[in-house]
């Protein structure tokens, strides 16, 4: 089987699997990171966001094959790193995180990496922007929760916002 | 690597940073290769295996210049991603429904990522791009190992996805003739959730005409058929009859709602769909000749 | 009729630790948030073993039909492929799901394995067990089934015809509850007013973003499972499938990714455990999202027929209820579902005369089971707009017809109950009107606003003839933290969350000293599963007063050094207090060994329990209920037939609140769940296949299609859970269809009867009121 080798979470990996296989196994069942979750399989639920290069992806859609050498493909358990030390928030973990904390949002649970991951995308690409996340930002994480904390959700990004 | 998710079929991947590198590649693998823009119309469908193509030829690199205006004409490369049309103020000077149908595109992600010339290679029936670039009776260059040719819109949306476009050509640009100050539009769509697919769109264009009271009217419904539908004459009639009043707009609402067979699905029946048809033919169309 | 045993003090002499709480009644994170955010929690699927295998099953293409053959050679002869078992595989091939606990249901068993007939598509026939998934995956489809095809029924009401092709030989009618009191005849034939209706639900899929997964592997010889479910107690039906000692088997639950009732009955668990005991290997099954769409339980249909007398001034003197409910291939849990319909079906309501039918019935459509609200949700919609009819017709306010009617604690429930805490509906559908207040007018000519509210009664707890129990155990150990086991299986509502806040609570240890071990058959003594709105009641209970008696055995010990009087000391912190001495929670467990004194507590609570008699259809039901009132303002497309909710409310009386963020949290998605199902939510079939297994295609309402939920939440002070809480995991998806009707109602005039209350539905009404063609015309003028 081919080599596929990558960044993953500040470290270089290199996985020996077929070119069509989707990152979200290679993640999960090669390389025992199981912070981005299976719900689909089709990039509809996005409970696997993760990024890639600092913004958000989908890697149950996304074939190993497409992922390059230098590509840094944060996951979950990457997320606090990314952040500086001053950033980090009581429990050592990225600001969104924190504010995920502070606002109760989880349920269940399941979703919640996922909606984390694609907040923090959302906020950095509107701060590259110059701008405050706006409704329109938000109306555009498609991520599904079932337990129903989107009211949640949007309050924990305007909160993580303000220390990103 | 899990049963849990379905696995797609094995494809090349491929790179084109200009139009002539994306040719030679098309040529090159010929039907199996698909092109990918902003991929996402493709990869869902890659993801469920409705598509396995052999090749996949990312046309990401090609760089995009944003709209421009040449002769009348609002000239849109094929890699403008909808974000850019949508921040255009050419766009929104010079073709209003544009800029509100690509508003209504998927949602901020697909905006951001998805391209003009990708929702109009795609050719979803239900897909607002195709419907707008249909009723503005715009053209679609497209080029080719023997070079560049345009093709009205009339005659390149053919059925499901297809277009007519030849297996080695591809699509680099999408012209607009621009719309006049006097010129109305209309456009409307249903859908069950936000952002999701339109269970029926329409889209209007009325251009006035010098030597005549009655706009030059083009009808598009979307989601009705296999490609998006242009209202013939004859269910333009009552306007030549009776001109651009209320009663006009009825009946070719009426009769656009009869003229089609719409399929029935898990969103919505056949009826609804027709029932939709009417409606929203009737909203647009009293929005473009300013009776809405 | 409520019977309280002996060892089950009432609520009102409970321990309470007076009116002021330091623990109960904050918000504090749960201890598994952390995890949660860290994407460090694991969940069933996150599980790896040594060596495992990958089982996959083979499912049933028909919807109804006879095996003719297998053939598993095919798949067998795939390198890789470890093992194709079926029916004769399984050593006890039936499960036999007595959900009444045999009160009322005809007894029919649902293989494991189907072995001559299938009766949905989407049955297990084969599981396969292979080294990787994909070729588990690849020798499914080498499995050949040979099928010789029946006629099947479809719909509920079909199959209670006499020459309805039968599902099971016992019969198509899996239960029929009768609940009969007082003279409907005579009542009704007196009534100022009668008003009818028939109202109709769909099927509806869980859609908990964790499919169904889980891992086995033997241990000690035991089989042990690790997977996504809400009830650990289904050991014992894998022992009798495997035809072992229940000691053999063991189930430990993960913290679930969501189960909304969807993992009540047993789901990779029979395969897992079979395969793990044949091949002697370690395995996983994760179902694909496809998988769970098409053959995971859904909550029932129900047809809903009422007829309602009252008297002029709207007090109801009768109601006639007829419901028939599509259980599917197979019984699950539909007899108990059907139960609860039959007991809710006239709502917060003082009905004198009823009759009730209520009966599942078989179809060759999935199986129906357990879904938050549980049969109690679906007669919400039915009761409530018999309600607003009796309100129009009579010319009587919405709200006075129900001011006329709403129960007060003491009254009589038509099954023969008694009311014993608060009813505080009253309040709650006040504050949810308050809080919706009046929005602006229609934004178009084409547009009508209405507003309109929903009243719900929704029980928590088992049925009391169950005799439920559940145990909670806990240690202070030497250094002053303090462990909790309990058999709570935890759905994301913080299970294990808020046992840790009572005995907190109670004992004074800080949250942060207290280690939660649940879901366990193990290890853990049993609380019964996650399901009925029952933890809080049962679990909550059982870990109050395992605090309580824990606290008294070291009382002794803590006076003495404290050299304090009785009823002197005060539990905080960590520490014992006492005429301004104090003493930790550490010295105080270590002084307590030195004497030998015990520093564990293990409780059993039961709750009362009591008999009902299905020929009378009278006797006891359900603990308690918790009541609450939604409101809405939507705004309706009178030409497109599209529905925009533009404010919601929900107001609930839960008792106490134990943790309110967590409260409002359930509060919330609840609503939202309800509102899918009002308005989007449909698992369409066409002769039992499904029309689309596809996840976009199933329409979950994201933030973007309905308005924040507003939560308005009274504490009467009174429930049965522990400190005068009531559950609160079921009662907010109840209202919310009833709710959402009852604006369109009043934006449109009239009323919708069918769910999912979709454009089409809305168009459809309008035409038949004939009203759609004249409000075309006035748009255009």
């Amino acid at each position: 089987m081919p080599e596929q080798s990558f960044i993953l979470n500040g470290k270089k990996v290199t996985v020996d699997v077929a070119d069509n296989v989707r990152m979200l196994w290679v993640l999960r069942d090669r390389l025992g990171v199981t912070g981005p979750k299976y719900g689909c399989g089709i990039n509809v639920c996005k409970a696997c966001t993760s990024h890639i290069n600092g913004k958000a992806f989908n890697p149950c859609a996304v074939p190993v094959s497409k992922v390059k050498e230098t590509d840094e493909i944060t996951t979950i358990e990457g997320l606090p790193d990314t952040a500086s030390e001053d950033q980090r928030g009581p429990n050592g973990l990225h600001p969104m995180q924190e504010a995920w904390l502070e606002r109760d949002v989880a349920q269940c649970g399941y979703c919640q990496p996922g909606q984390i991951m694609a907040a923090v995308a959302v906020v950095r690409r509107a701060q590259s922007e110059g701008h405050e996340v706006t409704e329109e930002d938000l109306d555009g994480i498609r991520n599904i929760c079932r337990c129903g904390t989107y009211t949640r959700i949007r309050e924990a990004i305007r909160t993580g916002e303000q220390s990103m | 690597m899990s049963a849990a998710a379905p696995n797609s079929s094995a494809f090349e991947y491929q790179t084109a940073d200009c139009w002539e590198e994306a040719i030679k590649l098309r040529a090159l693998w010929g039907e199996g290769a698909k092109l990918i823009a902003g991929g996402q119309s493709l990869v869902p469908m890659i993801n469920l295996r409705l598509a396995m193509p052999a090749a996949l030829i990312d046309l990401n690199p090609i760089v995009s210049s944003g709209p421009w205006l040449d002769q009348g004409e609002l000239v849109i490369p094929a890699m403008t991603r909808h974000r850019a049309v949508l921040d255009s103020p050419l766009v929104a000077t010079h073709f209003p429904m544009l800029a509100k149908a690509v508003g209504l595109v998927g949602n901020v992600r697909v905006r951001n990522r998805g391209t003009i010339g990708g929702s109009v290679s795609h050719a979803d029936p239900t897909g607002e791009i195709p419907c707008v670039v249909l009723a503005a009776g715009g053209r679609i260059v497209v080029q080719g190992p023997s070079g560049m040719r345009s093709v009205p819109a009339d005659d390149f949306f053919l059925t499901y996805l297809t277009t007519a476009t030849d297996l080695d050509e591809v699509v680099t640009e999408i012209r607009l003739p621009v719309a006049g100050d006097q010129d109305g539009w209309g456009f409307d769509e249903v859908t069950r959730r936000f952002s999701d697919f339109a269970t029926v769109e329409v889209a209007v264009s009325a251009r006035s005409r010098a030597s005549e009271e009655i706009p030059e009217l083009r009808v598009v419904l979307g989601g009705v058929a296999d490609r998006p539908l242009l209202l013939g004459e004859d269910i333009l009639e009552p306007f030549r009859r009776l001109g651009a009043d209320p009663q006009a707009i009825d009946e070719v609402a009426q009769n656009a709602a009869n003229s089609i067979s719409p399929e029935s699905d898990v969103h919505a029946s056949a009826d609804y769909r027709r029932r939709l048809t009417q409606v929203l033919t009737r909203r647009s169309l009293a929005q473009a000749v300013g009776l809405g | 009729m409520t019977e309280v045993l002996p060892d089950a003090p009432d609520v009102g002499s409970l321990p309470r630790t007076g009116e002021t709480y330091n623990i109960v009644g904050t918000s504090p994170a749960h201890h598994d948030f952390i995890e949660k955010v860290k994407g460090s929690l694991l969940y069933a699927a996150d599980w790896r073993l040594p060596g495992m295998l990958h089982a996959k099953l083979v499912r049933s293409q028909i919807a109804s039909g006879r095996i003719t053959r297998i053939d598993t050679s095919a798949a067998l002869a795939l390198p890789g492929v470890v093992a194709v078992l079926t029916a004769e595989d399984v050593p006890y091939n039936q499960i036999v799901e007595n959900a009444s606990g045999g009160l009322g249901e005809v007894t029919v068993s649902q293989p494991v394995l189907a072995a001559d007939r299938v009766r949905y598509a989407g049955e297990p026939i084969a599981v396969v067990a292979a080294t990787e998934p994909e070729i588990a995956a690849e020798a499914v489809d080498l499995v050949e089934v040979t099928y010789e095809e029946t006629p099947g029924v479809f719909d509920a009401e079909s199959a209670l015809a006499d020459d309805a092709p039968l599902v099971h030989e016992e019969g198509n009618v899996l239960v029929n509850w009768n609940i009969v009191r007082g003279d409907v005849e005579n009542e009704m034939a007196a009534a100022d007013v009668v008003v009818e209706g028939e109202y109709q639900s769909q099927h509806v899929e869980h859609a908990y973003l964790e499919p169904e997964s889980g891992v086995s592997w033997l241990e000690n010889d035991v089989v042990t499972l690790r997977i996504s479910t809400q009830v650990i107690e289904h050991a014992t039906e894998i022992a009798e499938i495997l035809e072992v000692p229940e000691s053999k088997v063991r189930v430990i639950a993960s913290y679930m990714g969501g189960g909304f009732g969807g993992k009540e009955d047993m789901t990779v668990e029979p395969y897992l455990a079979l395969v793990t005991w044949h091949t002697r290997k370690p395995a996983r099954m994760v179902w694909t999202r496809q998988e769970s769409m098409l053959a995971s339980t859904k909550r029932h249909p129900f047809l809903m027929r009422y007829r309602t007398g009252a008297r002029q001034d709207g007090t109801i003197v009768a109601q006639e209820v007829e419901i028939i409910g599509d259980a599917g291939a197979y019984p699950c849990l539909s007899a108990r579902v059907l139960f609860a319909g039959a007991a809710l079906a006239c709502g917060p309501y003082r009905v004198p005369s009823v009759r009730c039918t209520s009966r599942a019935v078989f179809t060759n459509n999935v199986p129906s089971s357990a879904f938050r609200g549980f049969g109690a949700m679906q007669v919400v919609f039915g009761y409530e707009s018999q309600m607003d009819q009796l309100a129009s017709k009579l010319g009587i306010s919405r709200e006075e017809v129900r001011d006329r009617n709403y129960y007060v604690k003491g009254d009589t429930i038509p099954s023969g109950d008694e009311i014993t805490t608060a009813v505080a509906v009253t309040q709650t559908r006040e504050l949810a009107l308050q809080e919706l207040g009046e929005g602006p007018p229609p934004t178009a000519s084409h547009k009508r606003v209405g507003r309109g509210f929903g009243c719900g009664m929704q029980p928590y707890g088992r049925t009391i003839w169950f005799r439920d129990h559940a145990s909670a155990w806990l240690t202070l150990q030497t250094d002053g933290s303090l462990l909790i086991r309990s058999g709570v299986t935890d759905l994301g509502a913080g299970q294990a969350a808020s046992l840790c806040q009572i005995a907190s609570e109670v004992l004074g240890a800080p949250l942060e000293s207290i280690s939660v071990y649940i879901g366990d058959t193990a290890l853990n003594p049993p609380a019964g599963g996650t399901f009925a709105t029952r933890q809080l009641y049962m679990s909550g209970n059982a870990i109050l007063r395992a605090s309580h008696d824990l606290r008294d055995q070291l009382t002794g010990v803590a006076e003495d050094l404290l050299d304090a009087a009785d009823g002197e000391l005060a539990w905080q912190g960590g520490k014992v207090q006492a005429g301004g001495r104090s003493l930790t929670l550490a010295d105080l467990a270590k002084e307590c060994q030195q004497r030998g004194v015990n520093t564990s507590n293990l409780y059993t609570w039961r709750a009362p329990g009591g008999k009902f008699d299905p020929s009378t259809g009278q006797g006891g039901t359900f603990p308690d209920y918790t009541f609450g009132t939604h409101a809405a303002e939507v705004e309706v497309d009178l030409e497109t037939g599209q529905v925009e909710v533009r404010r919601y409310v929900a107001s609930h009386d839960v008792g106490r609140q134990i943790n309110p963020v967590r409260v409002e949290g359930q509060i919330q998605g609840g609503a939202m769940q309800g509102l899918g199902y009002a308005l989007m939510e449909d698992c369409p079939l066409d002769e039992g296949q499904a029309v689309s297994t596809l996840f976009a295609n199933y329409l979950i309402p994201s933030s973007m299609d309905m308005p924040d939920i507003q939560v308005a939440v009274v504490e009467s002070g009174e429930g049965r859970g522990p400190l005068g809480a009531r559950g609160i995991g079921e009662p907010p998806v109840g209202p919310t269809a009833a709710t959402i009707a009852s604006a369109i109602e009043d934006a449109i005039g009239v009323r919708p009867t069918q769910l999912p209350i979709t454009p089409e539905r809305i168009l459809k009404l309008l035409d038949e009121a004939g009203s759609a063609g004249a409000q075309t015309g006035e748009e255009q003028a």
